[in-house]
């Protein structure tokens, strides 16, 4: 659970500001987790609306009832909205996934990416702030000595949008963030079949496959679970092998945190070589049965 | 069909912004401006939806002086009439400040019953203008749209989230923010250049708009830009035989413990 996560950084926050850590969550065990973990009172917000989005408002009530002076919330697309939909109605700040948090100054000190991954910033943030944080920023702490309350409140839901169908994309069980090795696959693979060649370099090294955006959501020759980049998953393995990548800033924002970087492309000049620990400057055509052989020995 | 206003943004292209080896700042002296890219596929949609159903789209935005070079490539892309705040607050602006200048706009030329804007900005990327907006206007948002449908009064959606997708509606109005997949932006034709000096342009200046002075007043501040350079090892391997470069790689791995 992504807000699981958010308790490692609000025990920290909590130190610095000597206040409790009020967790708020929308099912009972959710609740009791975060209280498990350290949430000095957690709410489980009840009621019978099913939109997420639509709870935005009776969160904000809670943040208020509670005097928040940091909100955390964790920053998946849902939860970017509800957040700013809060900090609005607090006529507060907000500083978008942060990368890491701390109170100097009386204020909420941030870092985060700017201009797609070219850049990092610090940003401040006035208290009272709401900061949102991605997956995977933190880990989840261990269990708090004492758990925290764990209480009920009906609210309602923002009864003005309908929910429609929901697909959901299907659980292929892919979870390319916990893979010690990914080989990511871009467009200088030429058809889907083709990607059978990282496949089998995959199987010989024990990697799982990434791709870029395009091949996810251009090509749809992957699913959007393996698609690694500013509006995908970010990754930190220990082993990042980019095939027939060009290694733009939004693709690399995902992955430069990864162990060893390597690279392989035709053109000398890619930007993926400038990102990588070792480039081989050649055809994947020719380069990964190679490679596969190789590796086999 | 509904009343559209789209809002975007004039940027600096972020694929111009060099960093500076020697500490690391950005140099974006050489960097052009641009409609922010989420923020012209909130324009296409709004142009297309008129297309389709009738009825008219005005854009409105808000920057420094710069914002002036946006005009015409606003109202090319479709919008019958651009609304703009052109002021020094702009400049160090942060999401709250931007969204009550914007709120407090739209309260004026209002109102409108579908307001569009792009997921984020392709600088800042803080992706909260909608979802702020909604709260201010107390209007409903929708946010993350892959498509996106107005009939009379009620606007459906349908949202892409990580999980999967999810279908919205509305009656009434509404504020939406688009994926870039939702559509592809036209490249305005000679005639859409030429139509757009015959449009119409309307400046609102921020005194007119009501706020108070702490409304323009940034809550979250930047400082330390600094470019990310990787600091990688860069061996290449670039011998014309393959099975070389591979060998090399192999040992390269090998030292690595990777294999």
């Amino acid at each position: 659970m992504l807000a699981s996560q958010l308790m490692t950084p609000a025990l920290e926050l909590k130190k610095s500001l000597n206040q409790p850590i009020t967790a708020l969550a929308l099912s009972e065990a959710d609740a009791k987790a975060l209280a498990a973990l350290g949430a000095d009172h957690a709410v489980f917000l009840q009621s019978a609306g099913k939109w997420v989005d639509g709870f935005a408002e009776a969160i904000f009530t809670q943040v208020s009832k509670a005097a928040a002076s940091i909100v955390l919330i964790g920053g998946t697309l849902r939860g970017k909205t509800i957040a700013a939909y809060v900090a609005a109605k607090m006529n507060a700040g907000m500083t978008t996934d942060a990368m890491t948090l701390k109170v100097a100054n009386g204020k909420l000190q941030a870092t985060r990416v700017l201009y797609a991954g070219l850049a990092m910033c610090e940003e401040d943030v006035v208290l009272p702030a709401v900061a949102t944080i991605r997956p995977r920023t933190f880990l989840a702490p261990p269990a708090a000595a004492i758990p925290g309350t764990v209480e009920t409140v009906a609210v309602e839901t923002d009864a003005r949008v309908t929910l429609g169908a929901v697909s959901p994309n299907g659980d292929t069980g892919v979870d390319i963030t916990t893979a010690g090795k990914l080989i990511a696959v871009g467009r200088g693979f030429r058809k889907k079949e083709d990607l059978k060649l990282a496949e089998d370099l995959a199987a010989v090294l024990k990697a799982e496959l990434a791709c870029s955006r395009g091949v996810a959501e251009d090509e749809h020759w992957l699913p959007i679970a393996r698609y690694v980049g500013i509006s995908g998953q970010t990754v930190k393995p220990d082993l990042y092998l980019a095939v027939g990548l060009s290694g733009q800033v939004q693709h690399m924002v995902g992955c430069r945190e990864s162990k060893v970087i390597v690279a392989v492309n035709t053109d000398e000049r890619a930007p993926i070589f400038e990102a990588a620990d070792y480039g081989v400057v050649g055809d994947l055509y020719e380069v990964l049965p190679l490679l596969t052989a190789a590796l086999r020995k | 069909m509904p009343k559209c206003l789209v809002c975007y943004k004039w940027t600096l292209d972020e694929q111009d912004i060099k960093i500076k080896p020697e500490d690391l700042s950005l140099d974006a002296s050489r960097a052009k401006g641009k409609i922010s890219d989420f923020d012209r596929n909130a324009i296409e949609e709004a142009a297309l939806l008129v297309e389709k159903n009738g009825g008219a789209v005005d854009a409105l935005t808000y920057g420094t002086a710069t914002v002036k070079q946006s005009l015409k490539d606003a109202l090319s892309r479709g919008p019958a009439k651009v609304y703009w705040i052109a002021d020094a607050s702009a400049e160090s602006a942060d999401a709250a400040v931007t969204a009550n200048v914007l709120a407090a706009a739209i309260r004026k030329i209002g109102p409108y019953d579908l307001i569009l804007c792009g997921e984020g900005s392709s600088d800042m990327f803080n992706q909260q203008t909608a979802a702020r907006l909604a709260a201010l206007l107390g209007i409903p948002c929708l946010t993350f749209l892959q498509k996106l449908s107005g009939e009379g009064a009620v606007v459906s959606a349908t949202r892409k989230l990580e999980d999967g997708t999810e279908e919205v509606s509305v009656t009434g109005p509404v504020v939406v923010s688009v994926l870039s997949e939702i559509n592809k932006p036209r490249i305005p034709t000679m005639k859409q250049v030429l139509g757009a000096s015959k449009k119409p342009n309307e400046e609102i200046k921020i005194a007119d708009l009501g706020l108070k002075p702490e409304d323009l007043v940034p809550k979250a501040t930047r400082s330390t830009v600094k470019g990310f350079v990787m600091q990688r090892k860069n061996v290449m391997f670039k011998e014309s035989s393959a099975a070389d470069n591979v060998a090399k790689l192999k040992a390269g791995l090998a030292s690595e413990g990777l294999i």
